[in-house]
């Protein structure tokens, strides 16, 4: 198993944003995560990631345990993610913005960062041309030079994703990919959360509440509610599990109505 | 003449140590108040080293800038890993304390008295020349993979960290590299004015360098160097004004930083393909005018 998640727990001082947790992720799976406002799947992804670290329970990347390291360097084991509301770098340009992603990997010294040597060079040669690829892949290809700020909010998106995709993740978390998307856009992101699991064969993890999104590519569906895990199974059964229908959907249906 | 060629040279010794503040301050997002401690760290080092232990200038000068990375690497343990702003108050006090204990040991700094006898080994053209080389590294350091970290994790440390970027470890890399900087205008300062007592490496100083990055531009290195110039000279040039000069000084300050609160020039650099840029939507500009 690609990544496995052994009955997580966090609190915040009173407050238990997530307890006893568990999933595990194979590769080239899509495992969706859906639950009410504050049901704890955010927290979730910061536990994974190395945000916050665990209060209880483990987690395994590849069979190694990754619970207790700092963030840094469980991203560079392989777990790479995009944030709930977006948080590109200001100050740097998209292409720049995805070279962060890189520059932890580029294998120059001190001297090389200060003095331009051929080691240099070729490092930055290295990380411009993946960039390159990244960007055309999520579709950004024209807008390398931009500022991030003047992408349309889709976009934007695409960017944090290109980024994450830098980091050669294993294990890719993406933190509600289509909030303030308009329906073609979730239709283009859909098809493209698919292409690049089916290319790059990592395990994905989704939190979403566009439920048309989540239900129609998830292998695997967790729903959350006050931190608890209250179903799990394929879409199918989760739409007809009752506690799920009372918890999640039905409280949507009223929105809706 | 003499006089002029002196606030230039003194000017340019400022432009190096602004520089350093620029990768500390406007690169990495960290305010020290101490930075000048470094700046007497690396006068009264090389100072005792020459004037005390006969060491030739060069080794002297290359081993006292050593000796301030190595402190800096100690004063900067604590700091990196913490909060950005306690930065400032760790610096603050670390900055105090050094001008303090320079005061106490007379035998060996002249204490308040000031240390004196330094020959004046350093003249025009050498500043000229190191000042110029450091504004080079800076500038390269900023397009490298450190220089784009710093600015990553200035703007979100937590997206930063996502992204695999060791942030203690960056930041103490343009800690360390902003410390060297700044002790080598000490050094230049010290054999070029050949006298320094402890008064000169308060926080003021300090201060006065992260405001030179402020005023010049928030990302700047071009605004820094320019704000260096004006801010160093224009005191100068305001001796006629007297009592009045810094009271005119900050009005400017003020000024500048109420209406452009990106400073002057923003994150606009000089570089050959800003500049033929900025003509061609001047050409644009007169075209769209002579059309109406």
């Amino acid at each position: 198993m690609l990544l496995q998640v052994s009955n997580i727990s966090k609190n915040f001082g009173g407050v238990q944003a997530t307890k006893d947790f568990s999933v595990t992720v194979d590769k080239g799976e899509i495992v969706g995560i859906i639950g009410p406002n504050g049901a704890g799947k955010t927290t979730i992804f910061n536990v994974i990631s190395g945000v916050y670290t665990a209060d209880e329970g483990s987690i395994l990347l590849s069979g190694q345990n990754v619970t207790k390291l700092p963030q840094h360097e469980i991203t560079k084991l392989g777990i790479g993610r995009t944030f709930q509301n977006i948080r590109l770098f200001k100050g740097l340009s998209i292409i720049e913005n995805v070279m962060c992603a890189f520059d932890p990997q580029s294998k120059y010294s001190f001297i090389g960062s200060i003095i331009p040597t051929p080691k240099r060079k070729a490092e930055e040669k290295r990380g411009k041309e993946l960039c390159e690829h990244y960007l055309e892949i999520v579709g950004l290809k024209d807008y390398i030079n931009e500022a991030p700020e003047n992408l349309a909010y889709g976009y934007q998106r695409r960017l944090e994703i290109a980024r994450a995709l830098m980091c050669n993740p294993k294990v890719l978390l993406l933190d509600e990919p289509a909030a303030g998307l308009n329906p073609t856009e979730v239709g283009e992101l859909t098809e493209l959360i698919l292409k690049l699991s089916k290319d790059f064969g990592f395990a994905t993890m989704l939190i979403e509440h566009r439920l048309e999104l989540v239900m129609g590519i998830s292998h695997k569906i967790v729903v959350q509610n006050f931190g608890k895990t209250i179903g799990v199974g394929t879409p199918k059964e989760v739409q007809n599990n009752p506690a799920v229908i009372e918890a999640y959907l039905g409280a949507e249906e009223e929105d809706n109505a | 003449m003499q006089f002029y060629l002196s606030v230039l040279t003194l000017t340019l010794i400022t432009i190096i140590g602004v520089a350093g503040v620029y990768v500390l301050t406007s690169l990495a997002g960290m305010f020290s108040l101490g930075q000048a401690a470094f700046m007497a760290i690396g006068a009264y080092a090389s100072g005792i080293l020459v004037v005390k232990l006969n060491w030739p200038f060069l080794p002297a000068a290359i081993l006292a800038v050593l000796i301030s990375v190595i402190i800096g690497f100690f004063v900067g343990l604590p700091t990196v890993k913490l909060r950005r702003d306690y930065i400032s108050l760790v610096t603050l006090g670390f900055g105090e304390a050094l001008t303090a204990i320079l005061n106490q040991m007379t035998g060996l700094t002249g204490g308040a008295a000031g240390f004196s006898g330094f020959p004046k080994v350093i003249s025009f053209p050498i500043v000229l020349v190191a000042a110029i080389i450091c504004v080079i590294l800076v500038a390269f350091f900023k397009k490298s993979k450190y220089g784009r970290q710093c600015i990553a994790l200035k703007g979100d440390e937590l997206a930063a960290k996502a992204m695999g970027i060791n942030v203690p470890k960056v930041k103490m890399i343009a800690f360390l590299f902003s410390v060297a900087l700044v002790s080598l205008s000490g050094v230049l300062y010290a054999f070029y004015v050949t006298y320094v007592d402890p008064t000169l490496f308060g926080w003021k100083l300090s201060g006065e360098w992260v405001i030179m990055n402020f005023f010049g531009g928030v990302s700047s290195l071009t605004g820094s160097i320019l704000s260096a110039i004006i801010l160093t000279a224009l005191p100068e040039m305001l001796r006629f004004l007297s009592d009045f000069r810094m009271v005119f000084y900050a009005v400017v300050v003020l000024l500048v930083l109420n209406f452009k609160p990106a400073g002057l020039l923003g994150t606009w650099e000089l570089t050959p393909k800003n500049v033929k840029k900025l003509f061609q939507k001047k050409k644009e500009g007169t075209h769209a005018s002579s059309g109406k």
